[in-house]
């Protein structure tokens, strides 16, 4: 290294500080896994909000009853056992006797009992949804939680993993005022790494639980979450190896590519089967002329979906169908028998649509305009908003491209429903109960109830689809139920969906066994270990 | 005798930034009502959907569906006895939240201010000495190139050549985050990482003070009292370094005072580039969210910094030059 030519050109300070390198370059990471997370969490309350970041720190430190491989089939956790009665009404589950939280004391029923009902049922953004059918829980004994509902609820048994309903202590977060609680950012679980401490803005530290239930679990001694605002900086930050994971958009699509040549970097798409993000143009079906369905029809015919994954998301993606993801197509809920818009001939069929609807071209050679409000999160929804008024452009309709921050923006959509088209994308989660219902079904129909049916569009047959597949325990029959609400959805199309979204996750190849469950950096990373 | 009349006048400057600091954060507090959007429907936003009960009730928590009046009115109540609230976002009183992001930002900020004032004067003292050669057009020519090159950019490149290229420091941080260095070596440390953000920081600043010093130098040196001091018999070096540079430095002082506010905002960008746990990051996120409490901290506790800054300029004034009085 050349020391000379630094001490010439600068300054004491830095020749000072020149000296030191050696002793910090040395640094080797030993068992430390250094993960990215974007942006820091407002707080580490999961069991409060499930903004994207807050999971990432927080399933490391909770445990919950189960967990799922990749596949979607439910695994044990601290429940060893389940069981389910016939009809669906009651279900039970067998704790392990073994299992002790980071303060030592053990985890009990009452404990699981409190976090279902007195938190993820009353505090839980989902949870007052996911569990509304649970009536009452019953401890028999320390170990043993009998969940009773009043209608069968199968998706529910999607939802027991330590990111979507936390195990808490109850002895903790059982006192004072859960929504402003002292253990918020300090929390306390089961889980395998402990909370040590958050220097804010800068890191977050666990430790290794040497107390964890799965013996000789886990293998790392620590993980630091780190917060680099700049997604150039993060990416050199992975390429230097002083940050070793990087997932769910922290990574900028188009730098994916570039890591993945990297010969210490391995770039997969796997460990989302469980989020399943799926893209979309939101239409305002509330307004002149989008409540007209030919209209609808045309601008979904005239979007090329194979152009937005690759040259958008730089290939990152898959074609949608509908609102629903083809994760699901193992379990028999998805269908892509619907109406295809992703054809040859789109512009012209969409031309003769808006011809048949009265909308004919002026002498400007525009049918008519609508503004269309770019998503404010990363850079790809501001190319998405250009494209999108490209090819519009091309069947005659004008587009304006609007571009506010994400408050304004969710109280534009969300709230007055002052748009006409805007482009967003909602997660699948673990059940379309979760996850699709609320894109297109009535009751979802809510001013100021965000990430929900934002088109104002509802179908009955849809709703009445909706609520028979809630409650069918049968996979065939709920697939049966969806194909119907699905073909109407695409009929209608007041969401044109565009592509099933897959983020590019990076690992070091230092690490293994990183992404070994469908929810990804969501998961414990209990087996995570060194190569 | 000479320190009384210098606090009297301190305590006097004192009491004069109290209202002119409530005034800003009174300002700042209506500004921030025109912004769409609260933090309610952001929290909200931000757990991918939720139930209406849930955002009615986080509203009514934090006070949003009061009048804009009283909450200004709670607001300004609590800020003259220094309670600064309660950040909900954050699950952390606000005062705890910027202790923790102050001193970060002081550390860059002085750095940064050591850098350029230093940097700037002496390549502008430079310049000035060797009027119209080829060094004198080397240095204000790199001033130029510095002054409008953007800060992030700036930054990036460093970060690709020092850190990925050369892998002399790292790329961003305060501290070594699988090593937890103490003591001595934790000093060390985070010099190590402050180089370049520092380096990036000041960069823009030591350009705009290389001009301007290079032009105070040249006006000085015309000016009848360094006729007197040639014409006393001192040499050349004397005359500009005892006289001339004593004068010319003042303007320096000035601009710099002025601008620790600008410093301020310009540090969102460095922080953000270099990952650096500073109060424009916070503030940033802050605003962002609509998390007012915070940000209207930030503010509160950017005009008390902007206040002392200047205070202490006007005192450097007295001994640069004594015929200055307070």
């Amino acid at each position: 290294m050349n020391f000379n030519i630094f001490r010439k050109t600068f300054f004491t300070l830095i020749l000072l500080i020149g000296g030191m390198i050696s002793i910090a370059a040395s640094a080797k990471s030993g068992g430390t896994l250094v993960m990215l997370v974007q942006p820091e969490p407002p707080t580490l309350a999961s069991y409060l909000s499930t903004s994207g970041p807050i999971g990432t720190v927080a399933a490391k430190v909770y445990d919950g009853l189960l967990e799922y491989d990749l596949d979607l089939q439910p695994q044990p956790s601290i429940a060893e056992s389940w069981t389910i009665a016939p009809g669906g009404l009651k279900i039970t589950f067998k704790i392990r006797k073994d299992v002790k939280f980071h303060d030592g004391k053990p985890l009990t029923a009452k404990d699981v009992q409190f976090s279902i009902m007195n938190v993820a049922k009353v505090t839980h953004p989902r949870g007052p949804n996911t569990f509304r059918s649970v009536t009452r829980i019953d401890t028999p004994d320390s170990h043993t939680v009998i969940l009773n509902l009043d209608k069968p609820a199968p998706y529910m048994m999607m939802a027991f993993s330590g990111y979507e309903t936390p195990i808490l202590p109850k002895h903790i977060f059982g006192k004072g005022d859960l929504r402003a609680h002292p253990n918020a950012n300090k929390p306390i679980g089961s889980g395998p790494y402990k909370f040590i401490q958050w220097k804010k803005g800068s890191l977050i530290q666990l430790d290794k639980n040497k107390n964890y239930w799965k013996k000789g679990q886990p293998y790392l001694d620590r993980i630091i979450a780190r917060f680099i605002p700049d997604a150039s900086t993060r990416t050199a930050a992975l390429e230097k190896g002083e940050a070793h994971f990087a997932a769910l958009g922290s990574v900028p699509f188009n730098d994916a590519k570039k890591l993945a040549n990297n010969p210490n970097l391995t770039v997969t798409t796997k460990g989302h089967e469980m989020i399943s993000p799926v893209a979309e143009i939101l239409l305002n079906t509330r307004k002149a002329p989008l409540n007209d369905v030919k209209v609808r029809q045309a601008m979904a015919y005239a979007i090329d979906r194979n152009f937005v994954v690759n040259n958008i998301w730089f290939g990152y993606g898959k074609v949608a169908t509908g609102p629903m993801s083809s994760n699901f197509a193992p379990s028999g809920l998805y269908t892509d028998k619907v109406k295809n818009y992703q054809v040859p001939n789109g512009v012209e069929i969409a031309n003769k649509l808006l011809d048949e609807a009265g909308y004919k071209k002026k002498a400007n050679g525009y049918r008519f305009e609508v503004m269309h409000d770019s998503l404010p999160y990363s850079e790809e929804w501001k190319r998405f908003g250009e494209y999108i008024q490209q090819a519009w452009g091309k069947i005659g309709i004008k587009v304006k491209i609007r571009l506010e921050d994400v408050p304004s923006w969710l109280k534009r959509i969300y709230t007055a429903n002052d748009f006409d088209t805007t482009g967003g994308y909602l997660y699948n989660l673990s059940d379309p109960v979760v996850g699709v219902h609320r894109a297109i079904s009535s009751r979802a129909i809510k001013k100021g109830r965000v990430f929900s049916n934002g088109s104002g569009w509802s179908h009955p047959k849809v709703d009445e689809m909706f609520d028979k597949a809630t409650v069918e325990p049968n996979l065939k029959k709920r697939g049966e139920y969806y194909a119907i609400a699905l073909s109407l959805a695409a009929e209608n199309i007041p969401i044109i969906w565009t592509h099933e979204m897959n983020f590019p996750t990076v690992i070091n190849n230092k690490f293994k066994d990183v992404i070994v469950s469908p929810l990804g950096i969501y998961s414990n990373f209990d087996r995570v270990k060194l190569k | 005798m000479l320190h009384f009349p210098i606090l009297k006048y301190i305590l006097r400057r004192l009491l004069q930034a109290i209202p002119v600091i409530l005034g800003v954060v009174m300002l700042c507090f209506l500004m921030l009502q025109l912004a769409p959007g609260d933090l309610a429907t952001v929290l909200a936003g931000e757990s991918g959907g939720a139930t209406d009960s849930y955002i009615s009730e986080l509203r009514i928590r934090y006070g949003l569906d009061q009048p804009v009046y009283v909450q200004l009115w709670v607001y300004m109540k609590n800020i003259a006895l220094l309670d600064l609230g309660f950040s909900y976002r954050h699950n952390m009183s606000v005062m705890q939240l910027l202790l923790e992001r102050l001193w970060p930002t002081l550390l860059l900020m002085g750095a940064t201010l050591f850098l350029s004032i230093g940097g700037g004067v002496l390549s502008g003292l430079f310049a000035a000495l060797w009027l119209n050669t080829w060094k004198d057009h080397l240095i204000s020519i790199t001033a130029i190139i510095a002054y409008a090159t953007p800060l992030f950019w700036v930054g990036l490149m460093l970060i690709l050549t020092f850190s990925l290229a050369l892998d002399l420091f790292p790329t961003s941080g305060m501290e070594d985050v699988v090593m937890f260095y103490e003591g001595w070596a934790q000093v060390v440390d985070i010099a190590h990482h402050l180089v370049l953000p520092a380096i990036t920081l000041s960069l823009f600043y030591i350009a705009l003070y290389t001009r301007l010093m290079r032009a105070t130098m040249l006006e000085q040196r015309g000016l009848d009292y360094v006729v007197t001091a040639r014409a006393k018999g001192l040499t050349e070096s004397q005359v500009t370094f005892r006289h001339i540079l004593r004068n010319a430095i003042l303007p320096v002082v000035t601009v710099a005072g002025v601008q620790f506010g600008a410093l301020l905002g310009g540090s969102v960008v460095v922080e953000s580039v270099f990952g650096w746990p500073g109060l424009g990051q916070l503030a940033f996120d802050a605003l962002f969210s609509r998390d007012y409490n915070l940000l209207l901290g930030i503010f509160f506790l950017s005009a008390c910094l902007v206040v002392i800054v200047n205070l202490i300029v006007d005192i450097i004034y007295v001994f640069l030059d004594p015929r200055i009085r307070i």
